[in-house]
């Protein structure tokens, strides 16, 4: 596999031409990495133009349809070229590192499906191009209204668009399936993997299982929209659930494709910097297999409200997700006691998503109660929500995995100082806008509105929510200046600066093409450790 | 809820303790759904409570071990030993598993009751009502006893129901996906087009002579935010004197008569409705004499019309409500000079001032 890699420049190649036909996994992950952050950039962006309309009552900045695409497309980059995406990046890299392989199973095809991400991204804001706009209908695209007669074209090349990433998808799934059951080192037993490469496998299970149903769905839509279909259009004998249904399908384990291998992430940092093994190693893998599985009989209880599904057995399904959920917060927070905590910037974003993913779940409790999800329901407590699941929960486990892996990438550690300002700026500015949504959401203000009455009570935490959004923004700043001026004369980082458990601290930083010019001895999930150390236990 | 203990070690730290206390207790004030006015929305409210007080004990918990850890198990200088390598505790594991078990059992049981409750739906109800919702607008059919022939149709956003009695409401929609919204009932349902979704409630009778907002909470496309309703709460006297007269006006006038061919000064002025919003926010006319209103929708598919309030929101004059693209030259009748407001009737949003003098 590493053969490909291993061809020696020939000097009229520039080094831009090998970032554009590489097919080493550690190239591809930091390709997806860097897309991934250019995507959250101009997703936040248009989360600002959001929160700037919402400032205040009125229409000051936006027209209603200038509105509508502006959230769609945030929720839409967000979810489908951000993090999803990001996550799959840190899989890239990260996997073949941590079970010793030299590279991914099918290396091209990894090529393929990173460079398929910002083709789908181009096409999915040239709808700004169009006459009629980008896609409006919300990331949900809901039918009757994602049909032909309510939405221009920008709807068309959305749809292209997921098609597109859900290819990626599949295509990097199977060969993160294959890589984890085929490439592992001598010594490197299921059981041994860490905890990452579980999520990852579990991850690449659920998009190998759930992204055709999405991809059949959409090109249903396109059908119903271009061909004269009418799959989900009510008015020529469809039925308007059934897209629902298809799009929860894929899009409830989605959300746990956005969340496992954040927890990932946790996983191997909490134990670095606690000095301690992870807290229930095996229950931890079962908890992520139960995740998967309970996560294809959740996806109705985004549809509570319509009518038309089976109410107590998507509640109880429901209800029964916390449990795993919850077995990782306990062996989380047991892997710190009587740990020694090192307070470095990945630990902080760690504690960052511990402390937010937390309310993420909790206030996720209270929609699975169906009548408490009745007056919930697509209001901003849902916006709230979703934000402390994929926001307090995946971004801050982002930055955790960046801040965590960045010495091994590229050879220099991140500036902490100016790490842990982000961190601050960012855990306020995310508190100020997403905790004040709950309030709005318990006393009727529904998401998706580009205006609402200022007699209804809602102005002044609209306002705090903009200012925490800017504060967001304002902690990015940060994080940027950081990448420049480490990269120019950030401190070297050595091969293994946090003290790892896990096989990429046994190679140099950044790794050579092919990876290790040999590993250590494979005895547990903490070779690096094992090898540091001597094994502490059998 | 955690207390502070009365020896702490240093002021910082009771001061961290104190903001951290102040800003729970805010939370959990804040926390809270508006009373519900309906039978149902209190059943609803109840779960609501049962289940916030689990989830503070848990994130008070939860939360408090993080910060305890974080407090307690800092790296000290003289660590320079590894800290013991416990792998993991069976037993804590075990406990750990089954106590959210039982507590998701009980949440889940507990909401299925209420559930019913809220579902339910009752055979002899006391007044049925049609809301049917349409890009970007509601209007309300209320049904004669028998379920099906329509008594009368308001098309002004406005659901006028007596309290005390069961509702039943049946839902349909003309076009895409809508949701009937009342934050007070703690309660919505989709409008789903080719499905007829339907729910009761009782409001409570204590609620008598309020308005409630409502709204449509799925998003129905591009005036999504202005399809706005409200629900008014008569007592059933009132209600019942109220619906006889409605059926009443509804059945005498056929639709309103065209200006009669008005004298050579009459004045005719010129308004347009135009993506759910007039384009002019002031109008003036003579005062003394009548006038003509030429109203031009051109909306398509959206109804609009305009009506006339006087300062004290005495209703003077309320156009025919049409459908866009479409015209109609109302005759107002001569006013007295004074500030007047003009609106339309199905999106109160939509509003300007009258000036006559």
């Amino acid at each position: 596999m590493a053969t490909t890699t291993l061809r020696t420049s020939t000097g009229y190649r520039s080094g831009l031409y090998d970032w554009l036909t590489t097919t080493d996994h550690k190239k591809i992950g930091i390709l997806y990495l860097a897309n991934s952050i250019l995507m959250f950039l101009i997703g936040g962006l248009f989360a600002l133009l959001v929160r700037v309309e919402l400032a205040q009552p009125g229409l000051q900045f936006l027209t209603d349809a200038q509105y509508n695409q502006a959230f769609t497309i945030h929720a839409s980059l967000m979810l489908f070229l951000f993090v999803i995406p990001v996550l799959a990046g840190f899989g890239n890299y990260i996997v073949p590192l941590m079970i010793g392989a030299p590279d991914m199973a099918f290396p091209r095809i990894n090529a393929f499906s990173f460079w398929l991400l910002p083709l789908a991204a181009i096409v999915m804001l040239s709808g700004f191009a169009t006459g009629g706009g980008a896609a409006a209908a919300g990331w949900t695209e809901y039918s009757p209204l994602a049909q032909a007669k309510y939405e221009g074209i920008g709807t068309d090349l959305w749809i292209v668009a997921l098609l597109l990433i859900g290819t990626s998808s599949i295509l990097g799934s199977i060969n993160f399936i294959v890589t984890i059951f085929k490439m592992r080192a001598p010594g490197m037993t299921l059981l041994r993997m860490p905890i990452m490469v579980w999520t990852m496998l579990v991850t690449s299970i659920l998009v190998l299982m759930a992204t055709p149903v999405l991809t059949s769905a959409l090109i249903m839509l396109f059908i119903d929209r271009n061909l004269g279909g009418h799959f989900f259009d009510p008015a020529n004998g469809g039925n308007a659930i059934l897209w629902q249904n298809t799009f929860w399908f894929y899009s409830h384990p989605a959300v746990y494709i956005m969340v496992l291998p954040a927890m990932g992430i946790i996983s191997e940092v909490l134990p670095v910097f606690s000095r301690k093994p992870l807290f229930g190693y095996k229950a931890f893998v079962f908890a992520t297999a139960a995740i998967g599985a309970l996560g294809f009989s959740v996806w109705a209880h985004h549809m509570f409200t319509t009518g038309a599904v089976y109410l107590p057995f998507f509640s109880f399904m429901t209800f029964l997700i916390a449990i795993p959920t919850g077995v990782k917060f306990f062996n989380w927070i047991a892997t710190m006691f009587r740990g020694q905590l090192t307070f470095s910037t990945p630990l902080l974003y760690a504690l960052g998503f511990l402390t937010m993913f937390l309310i993420g779940g909790i206030n996720g409790a209270f929609s699975a109660a169906v009548p408490v999800d009745f007056a919930l329901h697509d209001t901003y407590w849902v916006v709230a929500h979703i934000h402390y699941v994929l926001f307090g929960g995946s971004v801050f486990a982002v930055f955790a995995g960046l801040y965590y892996w960045w010495p091994k990438m590229f050879g220099r550690k991140l500036n902490e100082t100016l790490g842990k300002i982000q961190f601050v700026f960012m855990f306020i500015g995310f508190n100020l806008t997403f905790f004040p949504m709950h309030i709005l959401g318990l006393s009727g203000m529904p998401r998706r509105i580009a205006d609402y009455d200022p007699n209804a009570g809602w102005n002044d935490l609209n306002l705090l929510a903009t200012i925490g959004g800017f504060t967001i923004a304002f902690s990015i700043l940060p994080f940027l200046w950081n990448v420049f001026i480490t990269s120019r004369s950030g401190e070297p980082a050595g091969d293994d600066p946090w003290e790892g458990n896990t096989l990429e601290w046994a190679t140099s930083s950044p790794p050579p093409p092919y990876n290790f010019d040999h590993l250590p001895e494979i005895r547990s999930e903490r070779p690096v450790f094992d090898a540091r150390h001597g094994a502490t236990h059998a | 809820m955690s207390i502070p203990r009365p020896r702490l070690p240093r002021p910082a730290r009771s001061l961290a303790a104190l903001v951290a206390l102040a800003l729970l207790l805010a939370g959990c004030a804040a926390l809270e759904p508006p009373a519900a006015v309906t039978s149902q929305g209190q059943d609803t409210r109840d779960l609501y409570d049962f289940v916030f007080i689990i989830a503070v004990v848990i994130f008070v918990l939860v939360e408090g071990l993080i910060v305890y850890a974080v407090l307690r198990y800092r790296r000290k200088p003289t660590d320079t030993e590894l800290p013991p390598q416990v792998h993991g505790n069976s037993v804590l594991e075990v406990i750990w598993t089954i106590v959210p078990t039982i507590v998701v059992l009980i949440m889940f049981v507990f909401s299925w009751q209420t559930l019913n409750q809220v579902d339910a739906v009752s055979p002899t109800p006391a007044l049925t009502v049609r809301a049917v919702a349409a890009q970007f607008q509601w209007q309300f059919d209320y049904l004669a006893p028998d379920g099906q022939t329509v008594q009368f149709t308001q098309q002004a956003p406005e659901l006028d129901l007596p309290v005390g009695v069961d509702v039943h409401v049946i839902l349909r929609s003309k076009d895409v996906i809508h949701a009937f919204y009342v934050p007070k009932f703690l309660f919505k349902r989709d409008v789903v087009p080719g499905r007829e979704n339907n729910f009761d409630f009782t409001i409570d009778p204590a609620d008598v002579n309020q308005t409630f907002r409502g709204q449509c909470a799925e998003f129905c496309g591009t005036f999504h935010s202005t399809m706005l309703f409200s629900v008014k709460a008569l007592s059933p006297a009132d209600f019942k004197t109220w619906l006889a007269q409605q059926v009443a006006t509804a059945a005498a006038s056929p639709a309103p008569a065209p200006s009669a061919a008005g004298g050579a000064t009459e004045t005719t002025l010129a308004l347009t409705a135009h993506n759910i919003a007039y384009d002019q926010a002031t109008l003036s006319a003579p005062a003394g004499q009548p006038f003509v209103l030429k109203f031009t929708n051109s909306d398509p598919g959206v109804s609009h019309n305009v009506a006339i309030t006087d300062s004290t929101g005495q209703q003077i004059f309320k156009g025919e409500i049409f459908s866009g693209p479409d015209s109609r030259s109302y005759p107002i009748p001569a006013l007295p000079a004074g500030t007047y407001t003009f609106a339309c009737s199905v999106h109160p949003q939509m509003t300007g001032k009258l000036t006559v003098h």
